[in-house]
């Protein structure tokens, strides 16, 4: 929370401006596959950087998160679909809403839980959403559900952009600059200490579970919408949240940029993986070995390198996480 | 004031007949105990025989099995650490529990996030001063050595502007000079209205630091009062210090 001298602070500050500035103008600058790809390559960062809210700054490893993302996307299939056949806006605020519901129901009683523990808990609570969209007749089942087209991948990108860009906002406003910040930092360190300081941790959690968790819900809406199909393996399934893991892993665990960086890597990764090979399990080795690469030689990530300092504490989250978890 | 009549005038911290048993383990097995205000009462005993657990107990860390807890006139026994701590009372652990993450001032920040923010950079400014923990102030707590790790951990306590503090062997294994950090800043604080409990295994500070003595054996209360009072006891000799007077 010490203030940074300016001095430092500039080349940071700088090299934010032209990442936004090229952001910004990207449409200008690429073809539309390309488009697409810078499209995929924020919403990862912003998953990301989502999943990283709980999984890093509180040290909560969380193995169903795609069950957020999930509950976006069909919140906003099922109100875009008769007989309901809302704008795209209004449903996010609906997914949202619903996803904050279910958030608190399942974050209440699993975040009593630590370690593998709370990661198994939080990965059922996926599988379960994954049975019910495939048995309910309103989800589509098995064969999922369609939306209204709209091809303007324009618009996609712009989505994904600022979503992603007020995620890394408030991520680093809440959590890097915020008083709330320290609280979920305190009760990842040490959970007792923190409660001794005054610091209601259970309360803490919740509200970083749950803003974890809308975060994911608005990219799954924005998601659907921009595929026009989704199904329960495509919105809920297990390898997303896979994903998100190694792409934080990779970037930094509990760092501001570690999952973007993380989630823009892997993401260019993969589609020039499928450009060269098309579909093969090749990713799946990539990812393996990036896993494997960041256990020996980078526990604190890509943004570990610059941060050096924060090392430690969250090398024992890394290490619960990669280990098989266990009690802290 | 004496120290007998400081602990019988409305007491700070209260305990009666309190009790914590883990499985056939009597950890505190009805313990009374009072702690005045403004007082430093040492707690001493035996390994094993409740000290610690009747930390955890007080501080709302364990929950107890039976018996009153009463803190600045109000019955804390079974309520959350975090609403104790908000009441007034801050502790440190045995082995320094520390935010290791995070830097020296931001473990003080954080002591300070939930009930004392304004105004809390210049009260961590002013504690890292009394602690002589300015130079460390933008290193990882894990970075310190043992004894700045004690200073950090007691400058915690200092930040939570506590009515009570309850201090585990917080000099133990320290370099002299942080101990003598330490004792000036617990007097100064004393000053200031703060009442301490001290757990403590080094009768020399104990002595020099404590206006009474509370003596723990199998999770009971055995004696308590001045320090030449206690040495004099034959019973303490026998189960704290092991040998027959």
């Amino acid at each position: 929370m010490a203030a940074q001298p300016m001095k430092s602070r500039w080349p940071g500050l700088l090299l934010l401006a032209v990442i936004l500035v090229v952001l910004a103008l990207m449409p200008l600058l690429v073809n539309n596959y390309w488009l697409r790809v810078a499209t995929g390559a924020l919403m990862w960062a912003g998953l990301a950087c989502s999943w990283n809210m709980l999984g890093g700054y509180a040290g909560y490893i969380n193995f169903g998160h795609s069950a957020f993302f999930g509950l976006g996307a069909y919140v906003t299939a099922f109100l875009m679909n008769d007989p309901f056949g809302l704008p795209f806006l209004a449903t996010i605020p609906a997914g949202m809403m619903v996803t904050a519901v279910f958030a608190v129901i399942i974050g209440a009683p699993t975040l009593r839980l630590r370690g593998a523990y709370f990661a198994i808990a939080t990965w059922a609570f996926a599988e379960v959403l994954i049975q019910f969209a495939s048995a309910m007749d309103f989800t589509g089942g098995i064969g999922g559900i369609g939306l209204p087209p709209y091809l303007n991948e324009r618009f996609f990108y712009y989505a994904m952009f600022g979503t992603a860009a007020l995620t890394y906002l408030v991520a680093w406003a809440l959590f890097e600059r915020s008083r709330f910040g320290l609280k979920v930092k305190a009760l990842r360190d040490h959970e007792p200490a923190a409660e001794a300081m005054g610091i209601n941790t259970a309360l803490v959690k919740l509200q970083t579970f749950v803003l974890s968790a809308v975060t994911a819900s608005v990219f799954g809406a924005i998601f659907a919408y921009w595929v026009t199909f989704i199904n329960p393996k495509s919105v809920f399934g297990g390898d997303i949240t896979d994903q998100m893991v190694v792409m934080v892993l990779l970037g930094g665990l509990g760092t501001l940029w570690g999952p973007a960086i993380g989630g823009v890597t892997l993401f260019v990764v993969n589609r020039l993986i499928w450009m060269h090979w098309g579909d093969t399990a090749f990713y799946i080795a990539i990812l393996g070995a990036a896993i494997v690469l960041v256990v020996l030689f980078l526990p604190n990530g890509i943004a570990g390198l610059f941060v050096r300092r924060k090392a430690n504490a969250l090398e024992k989250v890394a290490e619960k996480l990669i280990g098989g978890g266990g009690e802290r | 004031m004496t120290a007998s009549a400081q602990a019988s005038a409305e007491p700070i911290l209260l305990v009666r007949g309190l009790y914590k048993h883990f499985g056939g383990i009597k950890a505190t097995n009805g313990v009374d105990l009072a702690v005045g205000r403004q007082e430093i009462a040492g707690l001493i005993g035996p390994n094993g025989c409740g000290k610690s657990t009747l930390f955890s107990l007080v501080s709302g860390t364990v929950a107890p099995d039976k018996g009153e807890i009463r803190f600045d006139g109000r019955a804390i026994a079974g309520m959350s650490a975090h609403r104790i701590a908000r009441l007034g009372l801050a502790r440190t652990f045995q082995i320094p529990a520390l935010f290791d993450n995070m830097s020296v001032t931001e473990n003080l920040l954080a002591a300070a996030a939930e009930g004392h923010w304004p105004g809390a950079q210049e009260r961590a400014a002013a504690t890292l001063a009394l602690l002589e923990l300015g130079h460390v102030a933008d290193n990882r707590a894990s970075d310190l050595s043992g004894g700045q790790q004690k200073l950090l951990e007691f400058g915690r306590a200092v930040m939570r502007q506590a009515s009570l503090i309850l201090l585990d062997e917080v000099t133990a294994g320290v370099h002299p000079n942080i101990r003598k950090i330490i004792l000036e800043a617990i007097a100064s604080l004393r000053e200031r209205g703060v009442s301490f409990l001290v757990i403590e295994h080094d009768m020399e500070m104990v002595r020099s630091v404590c206006d009474r003595i509370i003596v723990m054996d199998s999770g009971r209360v055995v004696t308590s009062g001045a320090f030449e009072d206690i040495v004099r006891n034959s019973e303490v000799m026998q189960t704290y210090l092991g040998r027959p007077q």
